[in-house]
């Protein structure tokens, strides 16, 4: 180990821009054994160890960095596992540079060590190898309900499952994996990897209802009162707006409607909506990593340009930088510091550009908090044959909630207490829908937390 | 005994006698010279009169006392005794002469001793008692041949009857002997008792003691000589000699005495008295009973044997004999004892206490702690020399013969047939296993997780404790300090053991190297009763003996084997019993039973050998913990005086590191069982597909770093054997209840009492469900992770977690006061983590606004660095520290390690240097750019070990400052090898004191139970300050289990020593200073009420410059650029001085704003106010922390003037200073020198280094001609410029840091037979030439890196840790030679072929160089040689140069190993 000082940082090996544009396939290449262990290696096994600290599932990420130096490829995949419901999507997805390698001790020149490629490595190696996460079966008579087969609701799932709690999802959409499957593109997360994970679930005592929509399908009280506790995971759907002139015409869209529909083509779903892209311009309001996200789908569509507009410059982009370097690499085109002004429209009300005005970045002297500043007269027209809007996400407001005496906060969240539990006794809730828009790591967090109250409740 | 009021001794000693017998006057007078001249080992009183006490004991002078009686009308009878007895009352002469009436004695005389009270101090005239001699006789026939006896139990009886009378004492009871003893200087001891200047009082032999004692309340009875000897030095075994001597009386039958008289002798010996006055009572009760003098003496004070293969076999086989029933009384020891008839002399098996004797031609015999204590003329002598380790050497008065050592050894193997005895009795049990570790089914277990989580052992515990083990057999290395809270305050899983923190040797006594001097050490251990060990049988050698007491499936089942009945090898001698240890509730019931069952079966059914065994743990059952196990049968037994039947083996699943075994071992386990341990290993081994071979390696290793990490724990307390280890309760335990302590460990000091047997339970409950929820939720993986030695989240608390390091790092950057509010609020609001967290202040002031409290920089000038050496750091944080601290007038440490010459007269310059036990870089310009000197006896992280600076770390720039070759490992003795005891100490800080005048004086040390009383006595060293380092201090590296086990934190040392220096009205004298942990300003605020009155930070300093608390200090990759010398790691070094500014002022302030709600205006005022703190807490008692003692709080800012104010040499200083002034002068001085004047050199030195550094002066500027005997430490950090010739001898510590010049000794009479010098000779010499036309002592050139050296004769353990240098020995060698020893080269002349067997091995190899490729190296011998020719006129040298051709084949050249070009420079070789 501390091997940093005679090996530099590799990362993930992106495809060829030509070959990795063609589909929607994994844009990356896995690391190989040699590449794990060797920059496992470089990991420090600091007595205060960020990396761990800084996760929200508090990854043993110390431990099996060094079981995968030292090739041991079951004790890392133990440890990744025990604490994590599903590294490898993890290890995929994560914004690894803003969490566990942004707080890296080595992260301050050295470079961070690779933890999320390793995390994915971990995992798949040891899959390739016939390990499986280990259940010990519906050993109890307790049953658990989940609303939402997102990242919270497949984490509670899991942790549920390994105390031999018999746990039933509920999913509105056909296939379950909530955002993993509808929102994150499978260049960058497989969806068999998600349903390599759902279908282990399953073996080891899942009821998964797909097509159950709470509240429309199924009644919610009907599910609380025939499980002996509930875990709400329904997540965060709804989208912030604009809130400019003509943004609900035809050919707007806002961003998490674009990939799910997306989405739903590549797996053969029915869909109202069959835009082709091909040919055409598509405009991005955003500067996030969904808005990276839909450009490259964009451009894997076959769209004739991708163009992203963000109201800050560059270095103010909240997403990852990575994501950002793709995009660009993909062929994306950038334009900063402007704003949406109003969406133009064509005869039939659909919009065919947008108005934008030029953005200022000003500083209060005094506080020294930055406001984004229109420029009088630099209004601008962009032409577009679909507009998408990557604002960001707010809640989605779900009435069955209120009406079961499931409090929610004036920002559509759903209140719980320290133990995630709701105002309503044995019905908890977690990820997105109680905290808000977060990652999917954070969900994760959330319904482990929630699993391990509701397993302290029920058996302990 | 109560700590507060403790004390420890040390001291000097001498014996002198008539071989022939004849009594004389001179004889009597010689013994007060010699006790006068000795004068500087003792301690005064502030009074200047009152001592800690001295003494001599005579031969009876018989003329004088007749006379004497005749006197008073008595005609004394041919057969009496005399008692020296002080009295308080008359009553009490009631009781003596009744209970002597009733012991068929007679009171014939009582005579006043005639005394001048005016010879005493006020301190010793206010405890004086009445001092009377009761002169006895016989009663009856029976009386007149038993009268010895009679003596002896009368005393013992009076003793007893009145033991309530505090000061009353007998100083001596005997026919033969008489002891005049009290507290006074030795200078007064003739005016005070008017007998010992009668030309009457003849006598033919005297001992002769003076005391060193860390109180300042002596009394009289504890000086010595006891009656039957004067020990110098310290029994660091004494809890478990004491012990075992209680267990062994209960078997003990006697032919001089009856059952019932028995019973009055026993207990043998009582804690209420010094340890050497314990070894006394032990003794004398021998002797008394019949036991021979030399075999009584050898019982107690062994050689080594254990792992001595140049021993005689035969001789080997007494001790081994004599180990059945006696432990080594162990520790520094110079002892000289008598019973009237022999008079002797024993040294301890390390060597670590001089003894030098002279024989005269007309026949007297003089051996003491120094040379030159009583003047004899050259002419005279016949014989000077120096008793080695473990060799003891008497005279038989009655046949006026000395005996040497062989001829006492053969006296004692031949005086019984002990090797046919043990060839039939004793057994190995190695001797019927054939391969160890073969057998692994104990090992393969099914519930095996389930077992590590409830035993505690965690990922992080296989990684960093238990694999290390395995693979390397050694225990795990980590580095930074401990920051995690006590067991008791834990709201985490911990393992039992963590409430017990290990004892260690400091100051008083010395830690040894188990490594370099494990030719001491003895893992040792048997089974089988304790027999009547007054008898010597061959019965009593019927004992199952083993190498280590870690036992393994193999052993275990032989052992076994050897008690069950069912089994033909079956013994009753060691039959045996399993009781288990599982429980299912009520913790202390469950106790209780096993403790009475365990009684029941040693008392009925005969069982020898107890079995505890924690097997089998399931859903239902849980383990007690087995140190409660062992420590509460343990006890039982004893107090049923059946314990010296049995032997208690543990089986458990609870140890797994050295900590944990000696725990157990210390609370009575005989051998352990490690199963799970085992079975750790082992099942990893499974995983890891490993080999059969590499599982047994495995295994194997385990054992071995067990064993290894056991030595160093007895090491680390001055230890050596582990059977003086065992039952020696060697630990404090903090937070456990009296009751529990009572009952199970009740020989260890208790600390903030807390946790009862119901608390305990809970969290063994706790554990046991958390352990056995594996069978509730299916893991992943099943082990807990950890957190216990590194932050884990959801793991134990540690203090610089992660956001705590994230804030101080911030702090630090921006300086502002939000963001240090950040860092303050995570400290402050860690709820009671830390002792201090429980001490709540509540002030007897009003707010004030803090405009009116002292600013920032008056706080600052309390603020300091911890000591870390370049080299340890890198240059750029060494020097960021440096200049931060002087810019804000505070103080930077330099560590050891030396400094760079540029920068000592800079602004980098730190103003504390540091001496620790290495002396790396410690030269006279070093310690004379210091405004302070801080004399590291012990850090916080590793109290009592040494340690190691891996060659690949010592870059050409430290190898230049530490005066050695870049790449050479650099390894730091545990202990500083001139000093081994407390007068030492107080030797080195005079040493100290005068190569540096204006400096002051610091020493640290490490809180622990007994600080008090350490600190006393560095006030007494004439130390300025003491520094009271806690157990979280950090550390370069260390093992694992000494970070963490060993230490307490620094509120209870600091609170204790406060207390104790007040008691002792000493506090005024010494600064008081504090480390360990300190991040805010209520640490601080918090340290100073409880009496510091300085502060020093270490790892927080760190954190600030960068530090990311990695803990990987020992491997040379700090990615921030601090621990290491890698220059691209460097590169990331982000600290600055302005960062430590930054953050200094914000807690600076925040102590300011803190000053200001209390009231207070200055932190002065609240130093040492425990009155102003309180605790809510009920669970745990803080009532000694919070303890106020009436008396002065802090320094008073005077410097502490050692008594011995070198007058010598501060005259000399004048007579050269136009030398020094101008250095084109040279002169020379002839000059008279005598024992007690010593550190000779070492102020001329110092002030030459203040304006040359050193450089020094051009080659024979000052040249002294000194005729005489000189002091210790002659020559000591002589500089370049000095040339010393002593036409005599001196004593220890010769040329001690010498950084340059010549000392030439040369004795009247040359070779090796005539010991010119004393022990640790050139210790940390960096450079000069020293030429010894004799013998020296013990340890010659022990860490020497640069000094060229020529001697006829050396004692043990020469060359020790050497760095460099060459040493030329042209006669005899002692044992352990070039130990250590990793740089330079030694030429041994070995004309007698013995010396590959006294040739340490491990890092050095010797080669012939009487061949073509060492010519080079033959040549440079060969000019060494005509050059010690011209010096000393050598005649020995003279010979071998005559005769060169021949005698250069006798030589051997001994170099490290892996050195590969031998660096000699010819100009040396001139």
């Amino acid at each position: 180990m501390q091997n940093f000082i005679n090996i530099e940082r590799v990362e993930l090996r992106q495809k060829k821009v030509s070959e990795r544009v063609k589909d929607f396939k994994q844009s990356y290449e896995l690391f190989n054994k040699e590449d794990a262990t060797t920059q496992a290696s470089r990991c420090i096994q600091c007595g205060d160890p960020f990396c761990h600290d800084r996760c929200p599932l508090h990854n043993y990420i110390p431990f099996w960095l060094r079981a995968t130096y030292f090739v041991k490829e079951e004790l890392a995949f133990n440890l990744s596992n025990e604490s994590n419901p599903f590294p490898e999507i993890t290890g995929r997805v994560c914004p690894q540079d803003r969490l566990c390698e942004g707080s890296c001790s080595l992260n301050d020149g050295h470079g961070a060590v690779t933890i999320g490629a390793i995390e994915t490595y971990i995992s798949e190696q040891a899959f390739k190898k016939g390990l499986k996460p280990k259940f010990p079966g519906i050993t109890t008579d307790k049953k658990v309900a989940i609303i939402g087969s997102g990242p919270a609701g497949l984490s509670a799932a899991t942790f549920l499952l390994r105390a031999g709690i018999k746990v039933s999802i509920y999913e509105k959409e056909l296939k379950p994996g909530g955002l993993l499957t509808y929102a994150i593109p499978g260049f960058k997360l497989d969806k068999d990897v998600v349903f390599r994970r759902v279908n282990w679930l399953k073996e080891a005592g899942l009821e998964l209802h797909l097509g159950k929509e709470v509240g429309k399908d199924i009644d919610f009280d009907e599910i609380i009162n025939s499980h002996d506790a509930s875990f709400i995971a329904i997540g965060q759907e709804g989208s912030r707006r604009p809130n400019i002139t003509n943004e609900n015409a035809p050919r707007v869209m806002m961003a998490i409607d674009f990939l799910r529909l997306s989405q739903k083509k590549l797996l053969g779903e029915e869909v109202e909506d069959s835009t082709h892209l091909k040919d055409k311009n598509i405009v991005v309001i955003g500067g996030g990593d969904t808005a990276m996200d839909c450009l490259r789908v964009a451009i894997r569509e076959g769209a004739k340009s991708a163009k992203c507009i963000y109201r800050r410059d560059k270095s103010s982009m909240p997403g990852s930088n990575k994501d950002f370097k793709i995009a660009l690499e993909e062929g994306a085109k950038f334009s900063f510091n402007a704003a949406p002004k109003e969406i133009l429209v064509n005869s039939d009300g659909e919009a065919i550009g947008l108005n934008m005005q030029k953005t200022i970045i000003e500083k209060d002297p005094k506080s020294l908090k930055e406001s984004i500043k229109m420029v009088k007269g630099s209004e601008f027209k962009v032409d577009a044959d679909l507009i998408i809007f990557a604002l960001g996400f707010i809640s989605k407001k779900s009435n069955f909630l209120a009406e079961n005496g499931v409090e929610i906060d004036k920002f559509g969240h759903i209140v719980v207490n320290e133990n995630l539990e709701t105002t309503k006794p044995s019905v908890y809730a977690g990820g997105d829908c109680q905290r808000g828009s977060d990652l999917v790591v954070t969900a994760a967090a959330d319904g482990k937390r929630a699993a391990q109250n509701i397993i302290k409740s029920l058996l302990l | 005994m109560d700590r507060f009021k403790s004390f420890k001794d040390s001291c000097s000693f001498g014996l002198l006698a008539n071989i022939e017998n004849i009594p004389s006057f001179q004889n009597t007078t010689d013994a007060i010279s010699v006790l006068k001249r000795m004068t500087h080992r003792g301690s005064m009183s502030k009074d200047g009169k009152s001592g800690d006490g001295c003494g001599i004991l005579f031969s009876l002078p018989k003329e004088f006392f007749k006379i004497e009686a005749k006197n008073l009308k008595i005609d004394l009878p041919k057969q009496y005794a005399i008692a020296m007895v002080f009295l308080q009352n008359e009553e009490q002469k009631r009781v003596i002469e009744e209970i002597c009436h009733e012991n068929d004695l007679k009171v014939i005389l009582y005579r006043n001793v005639p005394i001048n009270s005016k010879a005493l101090g006020d301190e010793a005239l206010k405890k004086m008692p009445k001092i009377v001699q009761i002169f006895v006789t016989p009663k009856s026939l029976i009386a007149t041949k038993r009268f010895d006896a009679l003596i002896y139990l009368a005393r013992r009886e009076i003793e007893s009857a009145l033991k309530d009378d505090e000061e009353f004492y007998i100083a001596s009871f005997s026919d033969k002997l008489i002891v005049y003893k009290g507290l006074m200087m030795p200078s007064f001891i003739e005016e005070f008792y008017q007998d010992l200047s009668n030309p009457l009082f003849k006598t033919t032999f005297a001992i002769i003691h003076q005391r060193f004692s860390t109180d300042t309340t002596p009394s009289w009875s504890r000086a010595q000589p006891f009656r039957t000897l004067a020990h110098n030095g310290e029994i660091n075994s004494v809890n478990s000699n004491l012990f075992h001597a209680t267990t062994k009386g209960k078997r003990i039958k006697s032919q001089i005495f009856t059952f019932g008289e028995l019973k009055k002798l026993l207990p043998i010996t009582h804690n209420k008295q010094s340890d050497s006055a314990m070894l006394d009572n032990m003794f004398e009760f021998l002797l008394l009973n019949g036991i021979d003098f030399f075999k009584a003496a050898r019982s107690l004070i062994p050689a080594p044997w254990e792992n001595a293969p140049h021993m005689d076999s035969s001789l080997r086989a007494f001790y081994e004999f004599t180990s059945a029933s006696y432990e080594p009384w162990d520790g520094p020891a110079a002892v000289s004892l008598t019973d009237g008839r022999y008079v002797g002399c024993i040294l301890d098996r390390n060597g670590l206490r001089p003894a030098k004797y002279i024989i005269t031609k007309d026949s007297r015999i003089i051996v003491a702690s120094e040379f030159g204590v009583i003047d004899i003329d050259e002419e005279n002598i016949l014989e000077h020399g120096s008793l080695q380790s473990g060799q003891m050497m008497g005279i038989d008065l009655k046949f006026g013969k000395v005996m040497k050592n062989e001829e006492i050894n053969d006296y004692l193997k031949d005086s019984n047939p002990y090797t046919h005895w043990l060839n039939q009795n004793l057994v190995y049990l190695q001797e019927f296993v054939e391969i160890p570790f073969s057998k692994t089914s104990d090992y393969e277990l099914e519930n095996l997780h389930h077992l590590q989580r409830f035993f505690n052992i965690t990922q992080e515990v296989k990684e960093l404790i238990i694999t290390p083990m395995a693979k390397d057999g050694k225990e795990g290395t980590g580095s930074m300090g401990d920051d995690t809270p006590l067991a008791s305050f834990s709201k985490k899983q911990r393992t039992f053991m963590d409430f017990f923190k290990q004892k260690f040797a400091q100051v008083i006594n010395s830690p040894i190297d188990p490594i370099r001097e494990k030719i001491v050490m003895s893992l040792n251990v048997g089974f089988g009763e304790y027999r009547n060990v007054l008898k010597e049988t061959p019965n009593h050698a019927k004992r199952i003996k083993t190498i280590s007491p870690i036992l393994m499936q193999e052993k275990f089942e032989i052992l076994k084997s050897f008690g069950d009945e069912s089994k033909p090898r079956y013994n009753q001698a060691y039959k045996n019993k399993a009781f288990s240890t599982l429980f299912k509730s009520d913790l202390k019931g469950s106790l209780e039973k096993l403790a009475n069952s365990v009684v029941r079966a040693v008392k009925e059914e005969g069982v020898r050998v107890v079995f505890l065994d924690d097997r089998g743990v399931n859903e239902e059952c849980l383990a007690m913990p087995m140190a409660m196990a062992v420590g509460r049968v343990n006890q039982a037994l004893q107090k049923e005086d059946i314990l010296h039947k049995a032997s208690i083996v543990a089986i458990t699943a609870e140890v797994f590191d050295a900590h944990s075994s000696a725990c157990l071992i210390a609370y009575g386990a005989s051998a352990i069982y490690p199963y799970l341990f085992y079975a750790t290993v082992f099942n990893e081994c499974k995983s890891d597909e490993n080999s059969l071979f590499e599982t047994k390696t495995y295994l194997k290793n385990s054992n071995h770093a067990l064993g290894q990490g056991l030595l160093k724990i007895l090491s680390k307390m001055g230890i050596a054997t582990i059977s003086s280890y065992k039952n020696s309760s060697l630990f404090d335990i903090i937070g456990l209840c009296k009751e529990i302590a009572k009952e199970c460990f009740p020989n260890s000091h208790l600390l903030i009492p807390g946790l009862s047997y119901e608390d305990i339970e809970t969290r063994l409950i706790e554990n046991h469900k958390k352990a056995f929820l594996l069978d509730k939720v299916q893991k992943t993986f099943p082990l807990e992770l950890g957190g216990f030695y590194k932050y884990l989240d959801g793991g134990e608390y540690h203090d610089f977690n992660p956001s705590v390091v994230h804030a101080v790092h911030l702090a630090s950057i921006t300086g502002k006061k939000e963001d240090y509010e950040k860092v303050k609020e995570l400290i402050n609001s860690r709820k009671e983590r830390m002792v201090r967290d429980f001490l709540n202040i509540k002030s007897d002031r009003k707010p004030i606004d803090i405009n009116e409290v002292e600013p920032v920089e008056e706080i600052w000038k309390r603020f300091s660095s911890a000591a870390m050496s370049l080299g340890s750091i890198s240059p750029e944080a060494h020097e960021a520290l440096a200049e931060a601290f002087n810019t804000m007038g505070a103080m930077s440490n330099s560590g050891e390690g030396g400094e760079l010459p540029s920068r000592l007269k800079s602004f980098k310059n730190s103003k504390i240097k540091q001496i620790a036990s290495g002396r790396f870089g410690v030269t006279p310009s070093y310690l004379r750019s210091a405004q302070e000197i801080q004399i590291k006896v012990a850090q916080g992280a590793k109290p009592g070990e040494g340690g190691q600076l891996p060659g690949h770390k010592v870059t050409p720039l430290i190898a230049s400052l530490r005066y050695t070759t870049p790449g050479v490992t650099l390894i730091s003795p545990p202990s500083h090898h001139d000093s081994s005891s407390i007068e030492d100490l107080a030797q080195l800080v005079f040493d100290l004191k005068q190569v540096n005048p204006e400096a002051l004086i610091a020493v640290k040390i490490v809180s622990t139970a007994g600080i008090g009383a350490i600190a006393a006595g560095l006030v007494k060293s004439y130390a300025d300050k003491i520094i009271i380092s806690g157990s979280e201090g950090g550390t370069g590296a260390a093992s694992q289990s000494s970070i963490k086990y060993a230490g307490n934190p620094w509120e209870l040392g600091l609170s204790e020593v406060q207390r104790v220096l007040k008691a002792n009205n000493l506090r005024q004298k010494v600064l008081l200073e504090t480390d360990g942990g300190l991040k805010v300003g209520l640490d601080i605020v918090k340290a100073a009420m409880l009496g510091a009155e300085k502060f020093a930070f270490g790892t927080l300093a760190l954190a600030i410059i960068g530090c990311k608390i990695l803990r990987v200090c020992h491997l040379n990759r700090c990615s921030v650029g601090i621990a290491t010398q890698d220059e691209r790691l460097r590169e990331h070094f982000v600290g600055t001085k302005e960062r430590l500014i930054n953050y200094f002022t914000l807690l600076a302030q925040d102590v300011r704003e803190i000053l200001a709600t209390l009231g207070y205006t200055k932190l002065e005022d609240l130093i040492g106010r425990t009155d102003l703190l309180k605790t809510s807490n009920k669970k745990f008692d803080f009532s000694e922390i919070l303890h106020y003692e009436e008396g002065i709080n802090r320094w008073g800012k005077r410097v502490n003037k050692p008594f011995d104010n070198n007058e010598f040499e501060k005259e000399i200083l004048k007579e050269v200073y136009k030398v020094i002034e101008n250095s084109r002068e040279n002169i020379v001085l002839h000059k008279d020198i005598k024992n007690s004047n010593r550190s000779f050199g070492a102020l001329i030195s110092g002030e030459i280094a203040k304006f040359y550094g050193n450089e020094g002066l051009p080659e024979n500027s000052i040249r002294f001609i000194l005729n005489g005997v000189a002091g210790q430490s002659l020559g000591a950090f002589l500089a370049s410029g000095i040339t010393i010739r002593l036409n005599g001898v001196t004593n220890d510590y010769l040329g001690k840091g010498m950084s340059g010049g010549k000392i030439v000794i040369v004795p009247k009479k040359q070779g090796a037979h005539y010991f010119s010098a004393g022990n640790s000779c050139l210790y940390g010499a960096t450079n000069g030439k020293v030429f010894i036309a004799g013998s020296v002592g013990e340890r010659f050139c022990v860490r020497n890196s640069g000094a060229t050296a020529v001697v006829e004769g050396v004692g043990d353990h020469a060359c020790e840790y050497m760095t460099g240098g060459i040493v030329v020995v042209l006669g005899k060698m002692g044992i352990n030679f070039g130990a250590g020893m990793t740089g330079g080269i030694a030429f041994v002349y070995d004309k007698e072929h013995g010396f590959i067997d006294k040739l340490n091995q491990e890092l050095v190899s010797a080669m012939r160089i009487d061949m073509d490729e060492a010519d080079e190296a033959r040549h440079f011998l060969k000019r060494l040689l005509l050059t010690h020719v011209n010096e000393t006129k050598s005649l020995k040298a003279q010979y071998i140069l005559e005769n060169f051709r021949q005698e250069v084949r006798y030589f051997w050249m001994v170099r490290p190993k892996d050195m590969m070009k031998v660096p000699l420079k010819p100009e040396d070789g001139d």
